[in-house]
């Protein structure tokens, strides 16, 4: 009951405490305004970063294993794999046979080339030579016309199925399908759209500006044998195998087929999204953390600000102070006067800091990526300045609470 | 309260006995109090007098349990408060002693019906109850109409009667003025003099610290503090009833 009743009159305290200092409190909250919107937008950009790589990856497939040159995230040891010989079609055609009735096996080996349908040209396009398997083992599947068919492959045809931007930035309006276009020098028809993708973002493969082509044509006419045109063997299991099975499995067979003697360490790498996940959450990771702790500075500035306004505070109601301890204040009553005020004065920050996040946040939706505020983070972006405001409070009340009430009512 | 207590010997409001204060200040030590001993009985009426320096506000200070002694005892009804914790001290502030400032010492931003009830809140009574014992106490010093006004709409005589009614809204054993005419001027002091009497005459114990003889010459009991110790301590009869 008591304790109830301190608390409002701390509270009533502190509000008139604020509205006779309104000017003061709005600057004094600046700071945590800055830190609190620092701390949103750190926050959604990072959601945002992480949505968007998601989306750009979930036509991947978590449940597909990808064998290659070289392994997809490379730390630091680049001259260890450089040496590798490349894998082949050949090699493809080997862990298929391996792996038939057990698996689906799909070679990829790409290139990027300019494009160009009459008068409008892509520079870079990334060119997929693949077979009828790929839409199995990916998600993706044509928006329009048909995807390659197991005798485009076989009869070498010169058929291209394009990407979503491909279409809308060389063909805009025009309906694609039955087009000739230009990949590189050589002519292509156009038998399909795929559909959209998404992913280019930050640098990473943009699903959409792909153009897949029969990997026997893409031999022919591209040549296939280089080491920079290594093959990418895609895996997908039949049944609900572990992937790690699956993937030791797959090591037993390549091993055989690049025939490598026991004990010699394997010349190709075995790869998941998992891998790219995990790189990806590191850099992420260490992004957050930059980005948190500029945020920490921030907020710590911003609160030693409140601080120092509440020593002010403190110092020109010590009288007051006084009065209340002679009338039988205790000191968690003064104590939570003040505490309740920088709390108040954070929350106002908080609160201006979530309406700057909020903008912010239009403007990079508008112009960088997708990213939106989301309640959650509000929230704790409220809980953040609710704790830095009694946390900067603390000092001052502790002083302020401790104060003899005799030396205090003595004060003018 | 002293019901089972014999007639010779009532516990008395107030006692104290030998009481020492000390300052330090840097290395010296000042004695403001060198052991002053007085009881004061249920509905007294006594003037603590005294030049500047001669320690009646150290006293007062203690008497109001806004400090503690040194050395000595100190027994509020009975109850020692000498060696109380400050939260404790708080307590016994709220519930067993009445405070009357010379300068007032109201909440300048908050209303007279606030500034009365403040004690109350601290006590822990439900709004209700408060309210209605504020607006009496406001009533009973003759301020019903001005409630919701601020101290700073009040002249200094209606601003201590805000600040008798906040010390009695308590039921003090104490009601404990120091100079409590010392910013009106003679005619309001004189107003608020009559009410100490008035007060003094429905059974209130009251302590005045004061300087002017006109003023302690209200009391019944008069007692003189020179270097820290009690010079004298003297009795008029006439002036007002002693305790049975």
């Amino acid at each position: 009951m008591r304790i109830g009743l301190e608390l409002t009159e701390a509270a009533r305290i502190s509000w008139s405490a604020i509205q006779a200092n309104r000017g003061r409190g709005a600057l004094t909250t600046l700071g945590i305004i800055i830190g609190i919107t620092a701390v949103i937008t750190t926050m959604t950009a990072a959601n945002g970063l992480a949505r968007t790589f998601r989306e750009a990856f979930s036509t991947v497939g978590a449940d597909v294993l990808y064998v290659s040159r070289m392994p997809w995230v490379i730390v630091n040891d680049f001259w260890m794999y450089r040496n590798r010989p490349a894998v082949e079609l050949d090699d493809s055609e080997r862990l298929a046979e391996a792996m038939r009735g057990r698996a689906i096996v799909n070679p990829t080996v790409d290139t990027s080339l300019p494009t160009r349908y009459r008068g409008s040209t892509l520079d870079s396009t990334q060119i997929v030579g693949t077979t009828e398997k790929q839409i199995v083992v990916s998600s993706a599947v044509p928006a329009a016309g048909r995807f390659l068919m197991p005798f485009d492959v076989r009869q070498r045809r010169m058929v291209a199925v394009i990407g979503h931007e491909v279409r809308e930035r060389l063909f805009g309006t025009v309906d694609p399908i039955g087009r000739k276009v230009y990949l590189g020098e050589h002519v292509f028809r156009v038998v399909g759209v795929m559909e959209k993708q998404g992913g280019g973002f930050l640098g990473g493969p943009n699903f959409d500006l792909q153009v897949f082509v029969p990997v026997s044509t893409f031999v022919k006419v591209f040549g296939g044998r280089s080491r920079d045109r290594s093959v990418t063997i895609a895996v997908k299991a039949l049944s609900h195998e572990a992937l790690p099975e699956l993937e030791h499995e797959i090591t037993g067979e390549m091993r055989k087929i690049r025939r490598l003697r026991p004990g010699q360490p394997e010349n190709f790498s075995i790869n998941r999204l998992d891998t790219l996940m995990d790189a990806y959450n590191n850099v992420m990771g260490v992004v957050l953390a930059i980005g948190l702790l500029v945020t920490g500075i921030a907020l710590f500035v911003g609160g030693v600000g409140v601080t120092n306004v509440m020593f002010v505070s403190v110092m020109e109601r010590t009288r007051e102070i006084g009065i209340r301890k002679a009338l039988g204040a205790r000191r968690r009553g003064i104590l939570l006067q003040f505490l309740i005020e920088g709390g108040i004065i954070c929350l106002f920050g908080g609160l201006a800091g979530i309406l700057l996040a909020w903008l912010i946040t239009l403007l990079i939706n508008a112009t960088l990526m997708p990213a939106s505020l989301s309640p959650g983070i509000a929230a704790t972006a409220i809980l953040i300045a609710l704790a830095v405001g009694m946390l900067a409070g603390l000092a001052p009340a502790w002083k302020g609470a401790r104060l003899d009430p005799i030396e205090a009512l003595r004060h003018e | 309260m002293n019901r089972i207590a014999p007639a010779a010997a009532p516990v008395p409001t107030l006692q104290l006995e030998d009481i020492v204060r000390t300052y330090v200040m840097g290395a010296t030590e000042v004695q403001a109090l060198r052991g002053v001993s007085v009881a004061i009985q249920r509905n007294e009426y006594v003037a603590i007098m005294g030049p500047s320096g001669s320690g009646k506000s150290t006293l007062m200070n203690l008497i109001g349990c806004l400090d503690r002694p040194t050395s000595g005892r100190y027994l509020l009804e009975g109850q020692p408060v000498g060696e109380m914790s400050d939260d404790e001290l708080a307590d016994i502030r709220n519930r067993r002693i009445g405070f009357v400032f010379q300068t007032f010492n109201l909440l300048p931003r908050t209303n007279v019906l606030h500034n009365v009830e403040l004690p109350l809140i601290y006590a822990g009574i439900p709004r209700a109850e408060r309210r209605e014992r504020a607006l009496a106490a406001i009533a009973r010093v003759g301020l019903a109409d001005r409630a919701l006004h601020r101290p700073n709409e009040l002249s200094g005589g209606q601003r201590q009667r805000v600040a008798i009614a906040r010390a009695l809204i308590g039921n003090p054993a104490i009601l404990l003025a120091d100079e409590p005419t010392g910013n009106l001027d003679s005619r309001t002091g004189a107003d608020i003099m009559a009410m100490f009497n008035e007060l003094h005459a429905s059974g209130q114990t009251v302590i005045l610290i004061t300087h002017e003889d006109d003023i302690a010459a209200h009391a019944a009991r008069t007692i003189r503090l020179r270097d820290g110790l009690i010079e004298s301590d003297q009795s008029r009869a006439a002036a007002g009833a002693r305790p049975a």
